[in-house]
């Protein structure tokens, strides 16, 4: 303990004195340096002038305050204001004797950066001393999230219009201060489709769209906030926002490749799926859902069938992919890494889980941090069920047994299809008796062992080779809030949820709005959502950052009511159109000068064409399509999806064979926790759009639709126009598409054959893809 | 006063690619180009093999010097061909292309750690996503064939390491399978059907373009949305040609079998089952039919434990196959101007003979690659690591420079290939640059 109220201490001590030499750097000031010029001091000169060079060059030290004013061996480096005296500057302009850096000079437009600094005064937020933590030297900036949180005071701005929400202040204080300006607020029926794709995932229908565009024409902001809060209260919202969430709890139906190509099904992970959707449509409070999850089976509930619900959330933690046991000694130890990445990655946004074998590399968590948390988790039992009974992947678990849900035994003539071969015997392997009752309901999740022990640390990550035994505890860089004391009559997983959802806790809100953030605009105010670390981007707005924090812990947790705020900011709601010199200035829209445009993620796509052809099924499935099968799907998996009508969230989501209906949209592999998506543009794509059965299926129907809409040509394409892209045709495209028409049918005789074509083709369009 | 600083002087004589990027004009298309300067290769085929090969018991011979047992080459290593190369006894149908071979022996890297040091190797950096080498190669030069990507990735890992980033999304990997999963069941998925004919699929196709375009053009300055017309239109294109190239019903038996197609049967400890064969010859299809990078992917070669085992397995799994690729190159023609890489994003320690341990761990500072073809010295040793392999001594190696060498070969300068993105040039080799090695160079 003694060690840790020292790391504290020296940690207020150091962040008050940041305090102090902040205070002297504008806001202005400080975003211009840690954009514009600590990038280039990293990528051009830290090499040699940085207190981690291998040689530090001519004495001169650019990586703190002090060095950089204090200059080197040549002398004063810069003179506040003055860039043509100052020898940074003509250094770095290669002009005079010292031309730096020594190989290629920087880029124009970063030495106009440099310029531009001097001018301004160059401010410079960085401390003059850095810190000490887990035995290593910091920069102070770099562990900024672990900082307490703030609630800063919103800039001022004159013009009172323009702002509608503190965020806006916020968000227009950066703009200002980038020198850009903001684009006009999106028209109608643009931002209705971005408010529909937000909080539903699905598209509005054409009537809504005209209706909402006159509503807007009496009052703006209250049809906006009428839409917004008839989305809130819609089952979609849950739909979309519960499968962002099961991106970061790594959920799937299968374990995937335990690395000896065997893939054994996890036929009761659904019912986390149903937990976690019906969890954001409640709006269950941020810190109750994550105490659920990691410790729902110590809390109390009020019904039996809440606790039922609590021992499913507690899945969150057995649900990930396991490695093979066989001739693997850390099996166990695998299945706590995976545990505690889930924990750090996915709430805090830290790689703990890297300090498994040696203190993490880059962020103050030294491995005896790592095993104060394994604890936790050697002392509860995990179960995953009877991943196939194949003994070489894992042993078999108990599971929780749901008292107050109802048994569903498979259908009469339920016949498993799935058969693994007995490559020694050459015939198909029994399928072992479950010790359960057919039909009996069934969860994965956690309990505490009977004897809950602390950990000792596994030398360099060997469970065969045991170090000293770690207390229980949270890592040690933590300087909030209270001691967590851990009794041995319980694994602590209690105390963890309590100190993770502490109000003053500096990661757990901040990631979680971070992330939200990100799926409304594109881009997190911290650019990676999952990493909060010392590598990780520091916010663009850390203000607005810890404002938004703020705001959500005093809310109650309330993640419907963050999202309300801000959806109806006037930052949410600009236009995405922007000039070219905008774009080239911000292209990754760091500054929110205007809204991002953003493709359809593959869930929202499948989901989309369904609601187009008129065959979308918003009604909850019961189950799975692997309710009743505990076997190895192995190659089988892809033969194991069925054509579906219900919402994407609802297809059987198994690792290694995804569902192929959205495979070519940039699924994450669920092996890790990883709330943001890639969205790459490969020609895959098109080719699912042309050759996709699926895709051609739904196009069929469209068409079917569109012909019985009318008999007249040009009112069928006003139809398919009006389904697909939510508007009609102009003059031109109308022309177009009755071309289309024309020619598919008289080369094929065809005229179902040429409406399919057409209507094929719209939806596979960048404006039905894309969301403006 | 000088009319003109050195800084002036030297971005007025750089012109090329820097002066388009500086101008703003990003090019955006696969049409084939002819490179700026002399180029040896043609085209590029990578064997990147995942996890950190061990190269002391695979190209780079340690054995035991002085009276105490120190870190080496724990297998049997023999001179090879009439270069008399060095090459281990787990590499023998390899070893049999020794005179074609290039050893990079002094290759070193920045960090140990998998993630970012793999990224490095195909990007240039450990942290942020930047455009591949392939992605790079593509700018600069297109490529062959206009009905197929520039740049395959079979057999790939996560999109970041096949990734155009800020380059246009044109020149962007098209994965092929997945590196942990069986490439027999790997395809370009939806590649055909066949409810609307040719001719209806071409006019539905101008049809959406004509839409896309309109939709684009109200949206100045988005270059996602150009990059979804150029891969529509490519994907239209590989439908005409890229079953062919999958299908190797029409290989020979024999040629089958020397690339030991389907043969791999039992996975072992970090060498997962992946029909490596099967990558190296329709990799060998691929560059044949004019893809200028074809990335093939073998892993994990990150045996800590049970090394022996796992490495054996590794070794057996691509050894043949790596052979065939070559005799295959060089039969027909193509390897002169076919640059082949073999190598992972960093090395593994040597273990002591007689300690008894089967354990290694990973080595940044020193490790090996080896090129072929493609206009580099054949039968040919580059760098050295000291007597226990630990670190690179001689033409040491960086990845900055591996790229810049690459890029070299293929007529490209790393220098001046470059990319106006967020206020800045970017270019593969970063703000250090890269070296060529000329010392390689036939």
């Amino acid at each position: 303990m003694a060690s840790r109220s020292r790391i504290i201490l020296s940690l207020i001590i150091s962040f008050s004195a940041i305090h102090a030499s902040e205070a002297e750097v504008s806001s202005a000031g400080r975003n211009f340096f840690e954009n514009k010029i600590r990038p280039a001091l990293e990528t051009h000169c830290y090499e040699c002038h940085a207190a981690s060079s291998e040689k530090v060059g001519g004495k001169l030290l650019l990586d703190t305050r002090e060095g950089t004013l204090t200059g080197g061996e040549s002398g004063t480096a810069i003179v506040a204001g003055d860039p043509d005296g100052s020898l940074l500057v003509q250094a770095l302009r290669w002009e005079h004797d010292l031309e730096m850096p020594p190989e290629t000079p920087i880029p124009e437009a970063v030495l106009l950066d440099f310029i531009q600094w001097v001018k301004m005064g160059a401010p410079d937020p960085r401390s003059g001393k850095s810190i000490q933590l887990a035995g290593r030297q910091y920069e102070e900036q770099a562990l900024w999230s672990f900082k307490p949180l703030t609630n800063p005071t919103p800039p001022e701005f004159e013009n009172a219009d323009w702002s509608r929400d503190p965020i806006d202040l916020f968000v227009h204080h950066g703009i200002e201060t980038m020198g850009l300006s903001a684009v006009d607020v999106a028209p109608p029926e643009m931002l209705i489709r971005r408010l529909h794709y937000d909080l539903t995932g699905l598209p509005p229908t054409y009537d809504r769209v005209r209706e909402f565009r006159s509503n807007c024409q009496d009052n703006r902001q209250l049809a906006i906030e009428e839409l917004v809060d008839d989305l809130l209260a819609s089952p979609g919202f849950g739909e979309r926002w519960g499968r962002h969430w099961l991106d970061v709890a790594r959920f799937a139906e299968s374990n995937g490749n335990d690395g000896l190509s065997r893939n054994p099904s996890f036929p009761h992970a659904w019912r986390y799926r149903d937990y976690v959707i019906d969890a954001f449509n409640s709006d269950t409070p941020y810190d109750r859902f994550l105490t659920e999850q990691i410790a729902g089976d110590l809390i109390s509930a009020d019904s039996p069938k809440q606790r039922d619900r609590q021992l499913v959330a507690t899945g969150f933690l057995a649900l990930g992919a396991k490695p093979a046991k066989a001739m693997n000694n850390n099996f166990a130890m695998d299945v706590v890494a995976d545990q505690i990445d889930a924990i750090g990655t996915g709430i805090l946004g830290l790689s703990i889980a890297c300090a498994r074998c040696h203190d993490h590399k880059f962020d103050p968590i030294p491995t005896r941090d790592y095993y104060a948390m394994a604890g936790f988790f050697t002392s509860t039992e995990t179960l995953w069920g009877v991943a196939a009974h194949e003994k070489l992947t894992a042993p078999v678990t108990d599971l929780h047994v749901l008292e107050s849900t109802p048994h569903v035994p498979p259908p009469a003539d339920f016949k498993e299809t799935v058969v693994n071969m007995d490559l020694a015997k050459g015939v198909p392997k029994p399928i072992p008796k479950s010790k359960w009752k057919s039909g009996t309901p069934l969860a994965m999740g956690v309990r505490d062992r009977k004897k809950p022990a602390d950990c000792k640390v596994n030398l360099k990550g060997d469970a065969k080779k045991l170090g000293e035994s770690i207390p229980r505890g949270i890592p040690t860089a933590y300087e909030f809030g209270p001691e967590v004391s851990i009794t041995n009559r319980s694994s602590g997983r209690l105390e963890l949820a309590k100190w993770l959802t502490d109000p003053s806790h500096p990661h757990t809100s901040r990631v979680m709005v971070n992330r939200i953030w990100m799926h409304l605009f594109g881009r997190g105010i911290v650019g990676t959502p999952d990493d909060f670390g010392v590598y990780g981007e520091r916010p663009t707005h850390p203000e607005l950052l810890d404002h938004l924090a703020t705001r959500f812990v005093e809310d109650g947790w309330s993640i419907k009511r963050l999202i309300r705020s801000i959806v109806l900011t006037r930052t949410y709601q600009l236009s995405s159109f922007a000039s070219q010199a905008a774009f080239q200035s911000d292209p990754e829209n760091r500054w929110l000068a205007r809204h991002s445009r953003r493709r359809r993620d593959a869930e929202s796509l499948r989901d989309s064409i369904l609601n187009a052809s008129g065959n979308l099924d918003v009604s909850r499935p019961s189950g799975s399509i692997i309710r009743h099968r505990d076997i190895l799907i192995n190659i089988a998996g892809a033969s194991l999806h069925q054509p579906s009508n219900h919402r994407s969230v609802y297809l059987c989501y198994l690792r290694n064979s995804p569902p192929p209906e959205l495979a070519a949209f940039d699924l994450p592999a669920f092996i890790k926790p990883a709330s943001k998506r890639e969205t790459s543009t490969i020609p895959g794509q098109g080719l699912f759009l042309y050759n996709n059965p699926f895709v051609i299926e739904q196009a069929g129907q469209l068409s079917q639709k569109v012909r019985e809409s009318s008999r007249k040509t040009t009112s069928r394409i006003l139809s398919a126009y009006q389904m697909t892209l939510n508007r009609d045709p102009n003059p031109e495209e109308l022309y177009r598409a009755q071309e289309l028409i024309r020619q598919v049918q008289s080369e094929s005789n065809s005229e179902p054959l040429a409406w399919t074509c057409l209507c094929q083709a719209l939806l596979t369009t960048s404006e039905f893809r894309y969301i403006d | 006063m000088i009319p003109f600083s050195r800084r002036r002087l030297l971005q007025s004589a750089s012109c090329g690619f820097g002066y388009l990027a500086f101008s703003g004009l990003a090019r955006a298309d696969l049409s084939n180009r002819p490179a700026p300067f002399r180029a040896r290769a043609k085209r590029v085929i990578f064997l990147c093999m995942s996890g950190g090969p061990a190269q002391l018991d695979t190209f780079d011979y340690k054995p035991q010097t002085g009276k105490k047992p120190h870190p080496g080459s724990v297998y049997d290593f023999s001179q090879h061909g009439e270069s008399g190369l060095w090459i281990s006894e787990l590499m023998p149908e390899t070893a049999r292309h020794a005179d074609k071979l290039c050893l990079l022996n002094g290759m070193h890297a920045d960090t140990g750690i998998h993630a970012q040091s793999f990224l490095q190797l195909h990007t240039g950096d450990r942290l942020r996503e930047r455009p591949s080498l392939g992605s790079w190669i593509n700018y600069g030069l297109g490529t062959e064939n206009q009905n197929l990507p520039g740049f395959i990735s079979l057999n790939t890992s996560r999109p970041s390491v096949y990734s155009s980033s800020f380059l246009p999304s044109i020149y962007t990997g098209t994965p092929i399978g997945t590196n942990g999963e069986n490439m027999a069941r790997a395809t370009i998925e939806n590649v055909t059907s066949n409810h609307l004919s040719n001719t209806a699929k071409r006019k539905q196709l101008d049809f959406v373009q004509y839409m896309n375009r309109e939709h684009q053009a109200i949206r100045t300055g988005d270059r996602d949305l150009e990059g979804v017309i150029q891969s529509m239109e490519l994907g239209y294109r590989m439908q005409a040609s890229a079953p062919d190239l999958l299908d190797l019903s029409g290989e020979s038996k024999a040629t089958l079998n020397r690339y030991r197609v389907g043969q791999q049967s039992e996975p072992a400890g970090t060498c997962r089952l992946s029909d490596f064969g099967r990558q190296c010859l329709l990799a060998r299809r691929f560059s044949e039919a004019g893809v200028r990078f074809v990335e093939v992917n073998h892993g994990s070669w990150d045996q800590h434990k049970n090394h022996r085992r796992d490495l054996e397995a590794n070794c057996r799994a691509t050894d043949a196959p790596v052979a065939a690729l070559l005799e295959d190159l060089d039969q027909r023609g193509l390897l002169e101007d076919t640059l082949v890489i073999w190598g992972g994003e960093f090395g593994r320690p040597g273990l002591t003979l007689g300690d008894g341990k089967d354990s290694t761990g990973h080595n940044a500072n020193g490790f090996t690659f080896w090129l072929a073809g493609g206009g580099v010295k054949a039968g040919h040793v580059h760098g050295s690591t000291n007597e226990t392999g630990a670190r690179a001594v001689t033409g040491k190696m960086h990845f900055r420079d591996l790229h810049a060498t690459v890029m070299h070969l293929m007529g490209l300068a790393s220098e001046d290939l470059t990319f106006q993105h967020a206020g800045r040039e970017h270019r593969l080799t970063g703000p250090e640059g890269g070296k060529v090695a000329k010392e390689i160079l036939a």
